[in-house]
Order: structure tokens, then C-alpha cells, then sequence
């Protein structure tokens, strides 16, 4: 994919990488509208390209949550959208990278707390445990490993008694 | 947004009956804990059963369409649908078990037995693959846009809370919906044909899904307990007027000869026979009995992992 002419990036295509970037974090993700790939992790890096006739091409690395999530094609999609919409890009590529692996850790803590607050959906501690976003207690315990997506599992809040789900690592 | 926390532990008590409605009215929200009026719980639950029931009757569906989907993505978003309709089946068996009306497994059981409802559009055949797309594209936006007006009031919070993922997977749902309609819809004649067959089989059980409408005032208890957000026919008029010239846009027709547009540019439908729908309540619909047959065998076959589990 790489082209007869390419120029280095360069300290005057900060302006314009930073522009990439903006228009990336514009993209929701399609489960959670609130809250921009960006902020869960999924930008990995941005490359600037100028071909031969002058077009600025976009290089955009993401690494998904799960292999073989069935949101890949449709952020791929809006992230092209978004950043070729954006002045001074002529064309964006959408490459899902094979590593870094995801990890929760990518999330930005307002991500964590967004899908805490309103989504039910929390994180696990370093020592395995869970604590229920809606009232708190550390009373949660897991029902199943497998959820309504790929990405998260199934527990119960024994104390206030919602069903809260996990990211799975 | 009202906030999805909960109160503080230990629930809240009503002197009577207008004092919870009084709740309700200012936009309070019922938790586990509190204190229910026996009608608001037996509501509560009886939505919440039908909604799990209609979630695991439409996964086991898509999941018998996995093999015939035409291509590797397609099945990758079958399978996908099928697992989100599965898991959301779980969610709300587990928030209306806890309700204390009856257990997940009495829940199944009737289920399989035939004593429940499940949603009208699951009684029904689909034929060929383009019944899967009319059902993605139509009958999942029906189902959307049914379930984001109980979200909008939804005054119980364990529901209102899991309701909150749902209703943005099925938004998510609908764009797959979208994107294979857009497929079927720009491809060869047989295809368009395809789609067109479909489209007269789905149309009015899409239709239909919103119910007959609402009782006049808050009559209906699911209104007047904040429940469902918006009255039947006025989602029916909604989902109408958007889905009616998309699908005149792409070419198709409605099977509907009365189709009009009024003089404030809005479409009318023709009268619904509600009969077809009724039918499908008694689980008297074309398909009603072989797919709760299915059902009943897949928990059946199931039961070792239950056992080795157990």
C-alpha cells in the first residue's frame, strides 16, 4: 500500500494530524453512541501520505476490541467518512492492525465512566473483582461468560439487583 | 436523561396509591426495593416477559438463517444478531425472574408450553433470504422504534437500565438492516422481485407490531405508569411516514390499496384487520406452532449442559 512517492511526516503536518485525529474521535461506536472510538481505545496511529499529484492520504490504524467483532466494517466506513471530510485530507485508509492487542486499559476514564454510568457496563479490578455501578457494593457476582456482544460478559448486583455486564479482557 | 443510579439501600414506602402515582408523575423511578403497587408490578413483569420472549424467539430464528446467509460477512452479522438477541433474552429473564412472579425456568417453560406471548412477527415463516432482509430492515426498525419510547419513560430501573444496551444494539441492528436492503435493492430484477414477495409478506405484520391503539387517556395501565412513553398508533403513524417513501425510493411497492397521502402531506394506511394479530397472541399465527416446537426441542436438547452445570 505504500506508494512510489511519499513524503516523511514532517512538523508542518502536525496541524493536519492532529485534524486526523479530530475527525477519528467524531466516530461513535455503534454500541455505545455516546462515547468516541477514540476514548475506548481503538486509535492506534495516523500517517500522512502525499502522492505524487499532491493527495493527501490519510493512513488510519485501529485495533479492535475482539476479532471478528461485526462492527469492524461499519467504524471502518464512518471513520473514512469522518476524516475525509476533513480539509486538507484527499483520501483515508482504514487499517485494522493486528496488534497492539486491545485491552481495557486503552479506555480513557471517561469512557469507563460513561459506560458505568450509563450502560451498566464496568471494568475488572486488577484482583479479579467487581464493583456494581448502579449502587456501588462489591456484591457482584458472575452469571455467564458470554454476553449479548463478544466484548462482554454477564453479572448479577446482589445488593441493589441489576444486571450489570463486563468488559472482557 | 433521568440518572440510572440507584437510591439509597433499603426501599421506599407509599402511604397509597396516589402517593406512587404522584412518584411516577415527577419522574421518579422504581427500584427493586421499593415498595409496588401489585398492578405496576404485575405490568412491569408481564412487559418484561414478553420482551425476553420475543428477544429469544427472534435469536433462535436468525440463528437458523446462519448457514443460508448469502456470505461470509453476512453470516458473521447473523451470528453476531443472534448472540445480542440471545444475551438481551438473558438480561431481562434475570431482571423479571428477580421481580419475584415467576422464575426463569417457569418463564421458559410456558414459553414452550405455549402459554406466553412473544412478538406478533415471530409467528410467521420467512421464505427466502430476502424475508430475512424485510425483517432486518423493517421489522427490527418497528422493534426499534417500539423499544425506544419504553426507554424514554420506563420508570423501572432494572429494565430502563439493561433497555439502555438494547436499545443501542438494535440501532446498530438496523443499520446491518440498511446496509443488506441497500444490497437486495440495487441488485439484479430476481432480487428486486425477491424483496418485493418479501415486503408483501412483512409489510402489514410490521405494521401490526405496534398493536391496535392505545385506549383513549391513560386508560392502559402502561401508560399511566410510565412504562411505554408514546401510545401505539402515533409510533405506527411515525414508522409510516419514514418507512413508506424509503421504500417507495428504492422501487417497491406497499401492499396496501388505500395508501394515501393526505392534504397535510402525511400517509394514511389503509384499515388494519386486526384478526392476523390476535391470532398471533393466541400463538394461533401461520408458523406459531412449529417454531415454539423448535424452541421446546432446543431446551430440551439442552438440558445436559444444565445438568453438567448444575
Amino acid at each position: 500500500m505504500i506508494s512510489a512517492a511519499t513524503t516523511p511526516r514532517d512538523t508542518a503536518a502536525q496541524p493536519l494530524d492532529d485534524a486526523v485525529r479530530s475527525a477519528v474521535a467524531t466516530v461513535p461506536d455503534p454500541e455505545y453512541p455516546d462515547v468516541s472510538i477514540v476514548d475506548l481505545g481503538l486509535l492506534e496511529s495516523v500517517r500522512l501520505e502525499t502522492q505524487v499529484g499532491g493527495e493527501v492520504v490519510a493512513h488510519v490504524g485501529l485495533i479492535p476490541t475482539f476479532g471478528g467483532c461485526p462492527a469492524l466494517a461499519m467504524i471502518a466506513a464512518d471513520v473514512r467518512r469522518a476524516v475525509e471530510s476533513a480539509e486538507g485530507i484527499d483520501r483515508c485508509d482504514v487499517d485494522w492492525l493486528a496488534g497492539p492487542v486491545w485491552s481495557p486499559d486503552r479506555m480513557t476514564r471517561g469512557a469507563r465512566r460513561t459506560l458505568a454510568d450509563d450502560y451498566t457496563v464496568v471494568l475488572r479490578h486488577k484482583d479479579g473483582g467487581l464493583r456494581c455501578p448502579v449502587c456501588g457494593s462489591d456484591d457482584v457476582d458472575d452469571l455467564s461468560m458470554v454476553g449479548p456482544t463478544r466484548c462482554r460478559s454477564v453479572a448479577w448486583c446482589t445488593s441493589c439487583r441489576n444486571a450489570v455486564e463486563v468488559m472482557r479482557n | 436523561m433521568k440518572t440510572l443510579a440507584a437510591p439509597p439501600a433499603g426501599g421506599r414506602t407509599w402511604s397509597d396509591l396516589d402517593e406512587f402515582q404522584s412518584f411516577i408523575d415527577a419522574g421518579g423511578m422504581v427500584e427493586p426495593d421499593d415498595e409496588m403497587p401489585g398492578e405496576y408490578r404485575s405490568e412491569v413483569f408481564r412487559f418484561i416477559e414478553f420482551h425476553a420472549n420475543s428477544e429469544l424467539m427472534g435469536g433462535l430464528t436468525e440463528r437458523d438463517w446462519i448457514p443460508h446467509a448469502p456470505g461470509l460477512r453476512l453470516k458473521q452479522i447473523f451470528l453476531a444478531k443472534t448472540q445480542d438477541e440471545i444475551g438481551h433474552a438473558h438480561l431481562l429473564y434475570m431482571v423479571g425472574a428477580d421481580m419475584g412472579i415467576k422464575t426463569r425456568t417457569e418463564m421458559l417453560e410456558d414459553l414452550f408450553d405455549g402459554r406466553s406471548r412473544f412478538h406478533n412477527v415471530f409467528h410467521y415463516q420467512a421464505v427466502t433470504w430476502a424475508d430475512q432482509v424485510a425483517i432486518a430492515f423493517l421489522v427490527d426498525a418497528a422493534a426499534f422504534a417500539s423499544q425506544r419510547a419504553v426507554f424514554a419513560e420506563c420508570t423501572y430501573g432494572p429494565y430502563k437500565r439493561v433497555l439502555k444496551r438494547i436499545v443501542a444494539e438494535e440501532g446498530f441492528h438496523m443499520r446491518h438492516g440498511e446496509e443488506m436492503l441497500l444490497r437486495i435493492a440495487t441488485g439484479t430484477p430476481t432480487q428486486h422481485e425477491m424483496f418485493q414477495a418479501a415486503l408483501d409478506r412483512w409489510w402489514w405484520p410490521a405494521v401490526q407490531l405496534f398493536g391496535p391503539d392505545s385506549p383513549p387517556g391513560d386508560v392502559d395501565p402502561l401508560i399511566r405508569w410510565k412504562i411505554k412513553s408514546e401510545r401505539n398508533e402515533v409510533l405506527r403513524h411515525a414508522y409510516v411516514q419514514k418507512y413508506v417513501p424509503l421504500l417507495h425510493g428504492y422501487g417497491f411497492e406497499i401492499p396496501d390499496a388505500e395508501l394515501r397521502r393526505d392534504d397535510d402531506g402525511q400517509w394514511q394506511i389503509g384499515e388494519i384487520d386486526w384478526a392476523p394479530l390476535k391470532a398471533t397472541m393466541r400463538n394461533g399465527g401461520p408458523d406459531s406452532a412449529r417454531r415454539i416446537r423448535t424452541a421446546a426441542d432446543n431446551w430440551a436438547d439442552t438440558s445436559w449442559v444444565r445438568e453438567a452445570l448444575a
